[in-house]
């Protein structure tokens, strides 16, 4: 009887914990969700102003160069307003001067020069004259042509200033849309004689799509004040939500609308909505499962409080959930022979803050390493927004300050708990090197150069969540290949023995010193071995995170089996080098390895052929100058550069069967060097690009 | 890489298809034996499916072409692609070979 009223109790409880667990699984995810959804849509509406406010400038910057060429044109006329030919030449000198202006003309009173009769306009515009861009001046008033009534020459009869007609489609052919701006020209006597009339085309609205183009999908419409599309937008498509930014243009009073799909916008949050809600739910099965089978067990039951089941499963599950964020595949990135990265968090009991993330965007790794202040479920809750933050703004952000800047408003304008976050964020470009960081109060990593291991120079700036407009600082380094990044969180130095002692940055470096094989996961599995035994029988008292980069030469190795030479050529796919190059450096390469394979070693001696890739980086650092291929074996000396030319010129009877492949490496790569280096030969090949 | 052989009357087809490497080579030696025994025909050295040939490769056309000249044969390449043909170029063989 007493038993089952216990079973009772526990099986009811046992609904409680499922409940309690939903509920604040839920209000996690909302809390997450609408937090960070706020974020990037505070961030987009930044970027669209900034972008709108460039174009306009833009703008802005055409409009007053043209009333300029107008005012210029009239300048010129009434300096020779007494002869016709010179006012005609003036239209001409304006386009010789003024690129934007795409015509220019001048329209005089009724037989202001006897000799040319009632109507008198003159006007350049640009042609093409032999397949040459040039300027054709004619005149073009007369009976049929008669600009006296048109309105842009009496409106420039009468307003004393510029006056802007509204945009209008060109009528000479071009199908371009035009605007003109007038100004009237006076003789010496200050009698208002002609009205000067530049038009410019208005194809360079095109080219802001460079600012207002802002996201896939996303389009823009430019209106006149009338309502007329200058730069029509595409279609909506009907069914998607669309978010609208206006601009009005202070200088012509044009409209700009920019309309962005509202699902481009939260693409990534809604992807990550999505790995939340599913994970939510195993969680979920996971307990129900824990409890059914715990109500099955009534021993068990009796033996821990619901209370602590209850505490327990739930920091489980969040537990599940924060470390599935977590990149787990390693290494990483199959196409990336250039990179390798290892990270892993070895948890404390309960759900900490530790975080750990990297992802690649045009050939830049975005990395992170992150130590929320507490533990627990709002320290993991913390951990998970800082998360969500670094994804969504990376996508778009490239400089590693403004990240930092736009994670941390975030985060402190959402921060009730007082909590904060330790934040290293890095920015390594893989093409050249550049390492750009910014370091937000947390450890500075350390870098291993040739076996020599230092600290990084950083600055402390502020951990996130303290100051919501707190100025972080980047810096920078440059890394060469070989070079590796050590990144950890305090759980690291200052994990504790049972004398609690900590383990500290000299036992660290030291352990980093001693390394001889330099492969991520194996520095972070030999640091990792390096602290359990130092911290042996005592409790881990906090998150252990490591995150461990290594910016490698991109190399091969063989052994000298000529049954190997395919696996060179699907190396050399991979190594991302122009389609063109493709054949002539797999050739030349082959050329060389199995030449090494074949004769380097003596027949019942297996010995490896290496080779290295790398790229050498124009002057400006814009563009790849060189690519060099470094091939290295053990064999017997032997420099294939000393080898006589073979005759290609011969006929066939008198052609040796031999001697053509270094030849081909030759005629393939603009330079080939031997060296003698430590008992090895080294072929180095450079092709120019 | 594979190498096909047939006779078509007064001409006998050699059909290569694939990569022709350094690895590749050692098997099309001894599969383009046939070519060797014969006297007074055309080899059609068939490369529409080759992709990509080397030093080692050009040493086996040069044995072909070599052994014809010998036996009374003529020899046509056929169909080499763009990357083929600018070896040829470099290594001469141009202007050994009937080229279609």
């Amino acid at each position: 009887m007493k038993t089952n009223t216990q079973t009772g109790k526990r099986s009811h409880s046992g609904l409680w914990i499922v409940l309690i667990a939903a509920a604040s699984l839920e209000a996690i995810s909302c809390i997450m969700y609408f937090t960070s959804r706020a974020a990037i849509r505070h961030e987009a509406e930044q970027r669209v102003q900034s972008e709108l406010r460039k174009a306009e400038l833009q703008i802005n910057a055409v409009t007053i160069e043209m009333e300029t060429a107008a005012k210029m044109l009239t300048t010129l006329a009434e300096r020779h307003i007494e002869n016709p030919d010179s006012v005609a030449n003036a239209t001409h000198v304006l386009l010789q001067t003024i690129d934007h202006v795409s015509s220019a003309g001048i329209a005089c009173q009724p037989y202001l020069y006897p000799t040319k009769g009632r109507w008198y306009e003159v006007c350049s515009s640009r042609d093409t004259c032999n397949g040459k861009p040039c300027i054709y001046t004619r005149e073009i008033g007369s009976a049929s042509h008669n600009y006296f009534e048109a309105e842009w020459y009496n409106n420039g009869l009468t307003i004393d200033s510029c006056w802007w007609s509204e945009p209008y489609l060109d009528d000479s052919g071009a199908r371009t849309m035009i605007v003109s701006c007038t100004h009237p020209i006076r003789d010496k006597q200050g009698k208002i004689v002609a009205v000067t009339c530049v038009d410019l085309s208005l194809d360079y609205l095109q080219n802001l799509s460079e600012y207002l183009q802002i996201y896939e999908d996303s389009y823009y419409v430019i209106r006149s004040c009338d309502g007329l599309e200058i730069v029509p937008g595409a279609d909506t498509v009907p069914g998607r939500k669309y978010h609208t930014y206006d601009e009005e243009i202070d200088a012509t009073g044009w409209h700009i609308s920019i309309k962005i799909p509202e699902d481009v916008i939260f693409a990534d949050l809604n992807h990550m909505g999505r790995i939340v809600g599913l994970l939510m739910l195993l969680g979920l099965g996971l307990l129900i499962l824990i409890v059914w089978r715990s109500g099955r067990d009534s021993k068990r039951l009796i033996e821990t409080t619901a209370r602590n089941q209850k505490m327990e499963n739930e920091l489980q599950i969040a537990r599940a959930i924060q470390m599935a964020m977590l990149p787990k595949v390693f290494p990483p990135y199959s196409d990336h022979s250039d990179l390798n990265v290892y990270g892993m968090v070895n948890p404390a009991k309960e759900v900490g803050g530790d975080l750990y993330d990297f992802f690649i965007r045009h050939d830049k790794l975005f990395f992170c390493v992150g130590d929320v202040s507490g533990k627990g479920v709002p320290a993991a809750l913390v951990m998970a927004m800082t998360n969500s933050l670094f994804r969504s703004i990376s996508a778009h952000e490239e400089q590693p300050e403004e990240i930092v800047s736009l994670m941390n408003r975030a985060f402190t304008e959402q921060n009730t708990q007082d909590m904060f976050l330790t934040l290293f964020l890095g920015v390594l470009d893989l093409t050249t090197g550049r390492l750009d960081y910014c370091n937000a109060g947390h450890n500075a990593p350390l870098q291993i150069s040739n076996g020599r291991c230092q600290i990084t120079n950083v600055f402390a700036n502020l951990p996130l969540g303290i100051i919501a407009d707190f100025p972080y600082q980047a810096q920078s380094a440059q890394l060469s290949h070989g070079d590796l990044l050590f990144l950890y969180t305090d759980g690291l130095t200052e994990a504790e023995n049972s004398n609690h002692d900590q383990f500290g940055e000299q036992r660290m470096t030291d352990v980093l010193a001693s390394l001889t094989d330099t492969r991520p996961r194996h520095i972070s599995d030999t640091m990792q071995a390096a602290v359990e035994a130092f911290v042996g029988d005592a409790e881990q008292s906090d998150d252990l995170t490591m995150l461990v980069i290594r910016y490698q030469t991109p190399a091969i190795v063989m052994r000298n089996d000529i049954q190997q030479i395919p696996t060179l050529a699907e190396w050399i796919d991979g190594l991302g080098i122009p389609d063109e190059l493709n054949m002539p450096v797999n050739l030349a390469l082959e050329e060389i390895v199995s030449n090494v394979m074949l004769y380097a070693y003596p027949h019942d001696k297996s010995g490896q052929v290496f080779v290295e890739f790398s790229k050498q980086m124009s002057n400006d650092k814009s563009q790849i100058a060189n690519i060099i291929f470094t091939v290295t074996d053990s064999g017997i000396p032997f420099d294939p550069t000393q080898k006589g030319e073979v005759d290609i010129t011969l006929p066939a009877e008198e052609r040796a069967i031999g001697g053509l492949g270094i030849h081909l490496v030759r005629q393939l790569m603009d330079e080939v060097i031997y060296s003698r280096e430590d008992d090895k030969n080294v072929l180095t090949l450079i092709k120019r690009i | 890489m594979t190498t096909t052989i047939t006779n078509n009357g007064n001409q006998i087809i050699a059909a290569f298809a694939g990569r022709l490497d350094t690895a590749a080579a050692v098997q099309t030696a001894e599969d383009i034996k046939p070519l060797l025994e014969v006297s007074g025909k055309e080899i059609i050295l068939d490369c529409t499916e080759l992709e990509y040939i080397s030093s080692s490769g050009l040493r086996i056309f040069l044995t072909v072409r070599k052994d014809a000249a010998a036996h009374g044969c003529k020899v046509i390449v056929r169909n080499i692609n763009a990357d083929i043909r600018q070896v040829f170029v470099m290594t001469g063989f141009v202007s050994l070979f009937e080229i279609q």
